[in-house]
């Protein structure tokens, strides 16, 4: 107990700064997400109430983990790690399947996404076994043992099929391994790699229809790399991007619209045409499209504003790495906040068409509660490690 | 103690890495902000206006509206062509529209109509496929279902408990003219406008809108038509209206002010009867036309909203040519009210003097050929005046001969036939003053004195329309001036402003000499007047006329077939009204016409005008 009022005493050292960015960030995407459903007259038009509720119960996890000393995460780290994998496993055989994916589970009918938990196992499970405790530090592990730990859950998740988050893992794996020292050579010829593979992908896409190779032998290819056609087709909307604007290029193509039109300061609260007007898909504008509302209704200022809270949000978070106490404090900033950056760049990124459509939502804002509260807890332990900084 | 200073050494190392690493995180994190940064503003100031057309494509579309058309008012302000609001029913589709497929959407339509049926009394005008090529083509506008809905439909339809949700009572404006036949020919008719290119760029709908087609609706289309303005719709992403704005107002065309007198037109069309045939009256003093009618006449309402084939068919096929204006754009031989001016143009002359006098046998010698007077037992010595009286052909053809073609010639054209007048009606005709210039081009033949004799009494080649020898009446009546009959006083906008205004136009003043316009005058006077002459069954009382009747033979010769004729201005002295009437066929002009315009003339001085007006 006197150990919890203690605790409890550290609130007072937290970062404020990076609270109320989080705090804004979360009440930006509630006003945009009731911008985005504002026409709606079914259930979707409550849903900035539901993420309301759940950024509050988030918020509540947020502080909980902030109190709670982030060293403890040694111990359970691993069954975290176990208990994500065992779901990720679940979620292929009992998850709800939707547009021909199974991401979900339903408990108690609130739905939870493993994949987003799978990413957090990665980080925690990964850091724990970067840091080895004070006694053993020389012996820091192969970097083949994080590979692995981290293959194990970007398998499942592409088998969900779901390459998007799949595809997350991987920069937050480097940044762990980078930060917590790994020989930088083999760290840039595995991105050179990873460079490699995605441009033999996109070639493999695009290019054998002009070096006349036949649709069956670039059917058997793709098939032979389990790229599905609804993955060629995002691909080749973003190498085409005059392609099929009615079909698979409409969201890219509304998107860009939405964001293009929205001009220097924007087109006013609730007043974005694109998502009143239903150009921009009812479905994904209060999810993965959430940025394209915000752009279209606050302009270039607004996108400004909101990519200088993220700024602040990862500033903070690796000026919490930075003056950590410990390796494992440092290993896990870096990874969370990777981890948001990753979801941050790709999902703006996609949005204004410089990367291929993929289902990643934007942290705080998009709507999704799985997500929210996941985010939030991720953003307590950098708190966590901040209250119990070095040198005080 | 010193592996434990290298240990702490090799950490502090270590630390130092990881913090430098992490700053190098943080600055490649930044980088992909600033990236994002650099893209967005790309997109959202450099590139703006490219999205934001793009946006303006795909969700802005624009609706031609057009314009209110322009009034036609007689002289006295009573409406001749107007607009009447037509009740439309219409579907809102964006209120309709039924989740998932639009079949759901064209079966709620339908099921609705079924049921309005039963209230409305009569069946939509659109079957499905209508519905259908409507979702195609015309999504975000209203999907008209009956038009023309009664008074009775229109109460029903209020009273009724029936779902009005996304259903609409929809005004269209439609031509109308209240007096129906009346001037008829003089409003002409509109038609569904073709609009070109040019009138749709930058619309991608329009309304079906109505242009003139002949009469004055087309003469002065350009006037009553008005500028068509334009609605921004804006559309969702199915193609449904979402909201609308009024982009620029449609502006009301201008009213036309006539110098048609309605009462006097309706006598007129009354006088002429059935039978086909035309009279135009004119006031001498300035020319304009107080009334204009051609008979058989139409009712223009039957073209509104669109002219059924059936309709123009019939129309068309008849004998009697109702389409057809006589009294501009048909020509006749003028017989003998032709005389007056070839009267003019001998007293002109020189040679002859009113007192000159001919013998009338009963014929005249050209060389060896006779030609017959119309009274086969001759007029005996006839002077200029009792000639005209007599309409003696003998008299006519010695003073062509005498005074010779060039003076007639001359005097016809002085009085303005030969050539439109310009009055502003299509299809006017300009009828043929013959000479020896067009006689060498059309017969390859030289003019000769039975040609002179032919025009003299007004037959040969020589025509004219009945509005000509109007001007002809009118030139005799006001003592020759010869004015441009003017049918349009002026044009004024909705605030009955008068944008243009046309003043009279005196065209000449004709070069005779006070005698020779007195002793024709006179003898039209005698014409009426005198017990012997031959109008005399126009005379009414009270007013002194003068006239001349006049009975011209068509077709083929001894058919029978006869244009008759006659000439009137009325009261002799200060004459306020010049008359022209022909009946393409009838006995004779005094027979014919002479009662007719006794008719017209009783009214116009006599008669209660309030009871022909109604």
């Amino acid at each position: 107990m006197r150990e919890f009022l203690s605790n409890l005493r550290l609130l007072r050292r937290m970062n404020w700064l990076m609270l109320a960015t989080i705090c804004t960030l979360i009440a930006v995407g509630v006003l945009f997400i009731y911008s985005a459903t504002q026409t709606r007259d079914d259930s979707t038009a409550r849903l900035f109430q539901m993420q309301l509720k759940w950024a509050l119960a988030g918020l509540v996890i947020y502080l909980a983990t902030t109190v709670t000393d982030y060293r403890k995460l040694r111990d359970v780290s691993w069954w975290f790690y176990v208990m994500a994998v065992i779901l990720l496993v679940a979620v292929l055989f009992f998850g709800t399947r939707i547009y021909g994916a199974r991401r979900w589970l339903m408990f108690l009918g609130v739905g939870v996404q493993p994949s987003e938990l799978g990413k957090l196992a990665v980080i925690l499970a990964g850091a724990t076994l970067l840091s080895p405790p004070a006694e053993k530090y020389e012996r820091i592990p192969s970097m083949w043992w994080l590979f692995l730990l981290a293959g194990i859950p970007m398998l499942l998740v592409m088998k969900e099929p779901d390459l998007g988050s799949a595809l997350v893992y991987a920069p937050l794996v480097m940044a762990m391994l980078y930060v917590a020292g790994a020989p930088s050579r083999p760290l840039v010829l595995m991105v050179l790699s990873g460079v490699v593979l995605v441009t033999v992908v996109l070639g493999a896409v695009a290019l054998p229809a002009r070096l006349g190779v036949t649709p069956e032998g670039q059917d058997r290819f793709f098939r032979a790399i389990r790229l599905s056609d609804y993955q060629r087709d995002r691909i080749e909307v973003f190498l085409q991007p005059g392609k099929d604007p009615m079909g698979t290029g409409w969201n890219k193509r509304q998107s860009e619209i939405a964001v293009g039109s929205g001009g220097l300061t924007g087109k006013g609260f609730l007043k974005g045409t694109q998502n009143l007007l239903g150009f921009l898909p009812r479905t994904v504008a209060p999810t993965d499209f959430i940025f394209s509302v915000i752009a279209e209704e606050t302009g270039f200022a607004g996108s400004v504003m909101v990519l200088v809270l993220y700024g602040l949000l990862l500033a903070c978070g690796l000026y919490a790495a930075m003056v950590a106490r410990d390796k494992l404090g440092r290993v896990l900033c870096v990874g969370i906040v990777t981890m948001i950056f990753t979801h941050v760049f790709v999902n703006m990124a996609m949005t204004i068409g410089l990367v291929p459509i993929v289902g990643i939502p934007l942290p705080l804002v998009s709507y999704g509660g799985t997500f929210m509260v996941m985010t939030l807890f991720a953003l307590g332990l950098i708190q966590s490690v901040y209250v119990r900084r070095s040198g005080l | 103690m010193c592996i434990r200073i290298d240990c702490d050494m090799a950490v502090k190392e270590q630390v130092n890495l990881e913090l430098r690493r992490l700053r190098v995180v943080l600055f490649m994190m930044l980088g992909g902000l600033l990236l994002l940064g650099g893209a967005l503003f790309s997109l959202q100031v450099a590139r703006r206006h490219e999205f934001e057309q793009s946006l303006h494509r795909q969700s802005m579309r624009r609706v031609r509206l057009p314009a209110a058309r322009g009034r036609i008012f007689d002289r006295n302000e009573i409406c001749l062509a107007d607009n009447q609001p037509c009740y439309c029913l219409a579907f809102y589709l964006e209120e309709i529209r039924k989740p998932g497929r639009w079949q759901h959407t064209v079966d709620e339509v339908n099921e609705r109509m079924k049921k309005l049926t039963a209230l409305i009394g009569r069946r939509s005008m659109i079957a499905e496929q209508d519905i259908w090529l409507h979702i195609r083509k015309r999504l975000p506008l209203p999907l008209v279902a009956w038009r023309h809905l009664d008074p009775a439909a229109l109460a029903r339809l209020a009273e009724s408990s029936v779902d009005m949700e996304g259903l609409d009572i929809y005004i269209e404006p439609l031509r109308h003219y209240p007096r129906h036949e009346l001037a008829g020919h003089l409003m002409g008719y509109v038609g569904r406008a073709e609009l070109s290119d040019e009138d749709l760029e930058g619309f991608q709908y329009y309304l079906s809108e109505m242009e003139g087609k002949a009469g004055l609706e087309r003469m002065f289309n350009y006037a009553m038509a008005g500028t068509a303005g334009g609605q921004l719709v804006r559309i969702n992403a199915s193609g449904l209206k979402y909201a609308e704005s009024q982009e620029k107002e449609p502006q009301p065309g201008a009213d036309l002010v006539l110098a048609i007198d309605s009462r006097i037109q309706a006598l007129a069309e009354q006088a002429v009867g059935d039978v086909p045939g035309a009279v135009v009256v004119l006031d001498p003093s300035n020319g304009d036309v107080l009334a204009l009618a051609s008979s058989p006449s139409f009712n223009p309402n039957q073209f509104v909203p669109f002219l059924s084939s059936a309709v123009w068919d019939e129309q068309n096929k008849d004998p009697a040519k109702p389409l057809v204006n006589r009294a501009v754009a048909e020509v006749y031989a003028p017989g003998s009210v032709f005389k007056p001016v070839t009267a003019l143009a001998a007293l002109s002359s020189g040679h002859i003097s009113p007192e000159t006098t001919h013998n009338c046998p009963g014929y005249f010698m050209i060389g060896a050929h006779p030609m017959k007077c119309w009274n086969p037992n001759g007029h005996g010595q006839v002077n200029m005046r009792k000639a005209i009286e007599q309409s003696c052909n003998v008299y006519f053809a010695a003073v062509g001969l005498q005074c010779g073609y060039e003076g007639i010639e001359e005097m016809a054209r002085q009085v303005g036939l030969g050539k439109k007048t310009g009055i502003d009606l299509d299809r006017e005709a300009s009828g043929l003053v013959p000479g020896p210039a067009w006689k060498k081009k059309m017969w390859k033949d030289d003019w000769r004195p039975g040609d002179t004799c032919n025009v003299s009494i007004g037959q040969g080649a020589l025509t004219v329309t009945p509005l000509q020898m109007a001007v002809v009446a009118a030139t005799l009546a006001n003592g020759g001036t010869v004015y441009r009959p003017r049918l349009v006083l002026g044009i004024r906008d909705r605030a009955g402003h008068y944008t243009t205004n046309y003043p009279p136009v005196a065209i000449r003043t004709l070069a005779v000499s006070p005698g020779a316009m007195k002793t024709v005058r006179e003898g039209m006077y005698d014409v009426v007047m005198a017990p012997s002459g031959s109008g005399g069954r126009a005379r009414i009382a009270g007013v002194e006329m003068a006239g001349k009747t006049g009975t011209a033979e068509f077709g083929e010769k001894g058919g029978h077939h006869k244009h008759s004729w006659m000439l009137l201005f009325a009261p002799f002295e200060r004459p306020q009204y010049a008359v022209a009437m022909v009946v393409d066929e009838g006995v004779s002009g005094g027979l014919t016409v002479g009662p007719r315009l006794h008719t017209l003339m009783d009214a116009l001085f006599n008669g209660d005008g309030k009871k022909a007006d109604g």
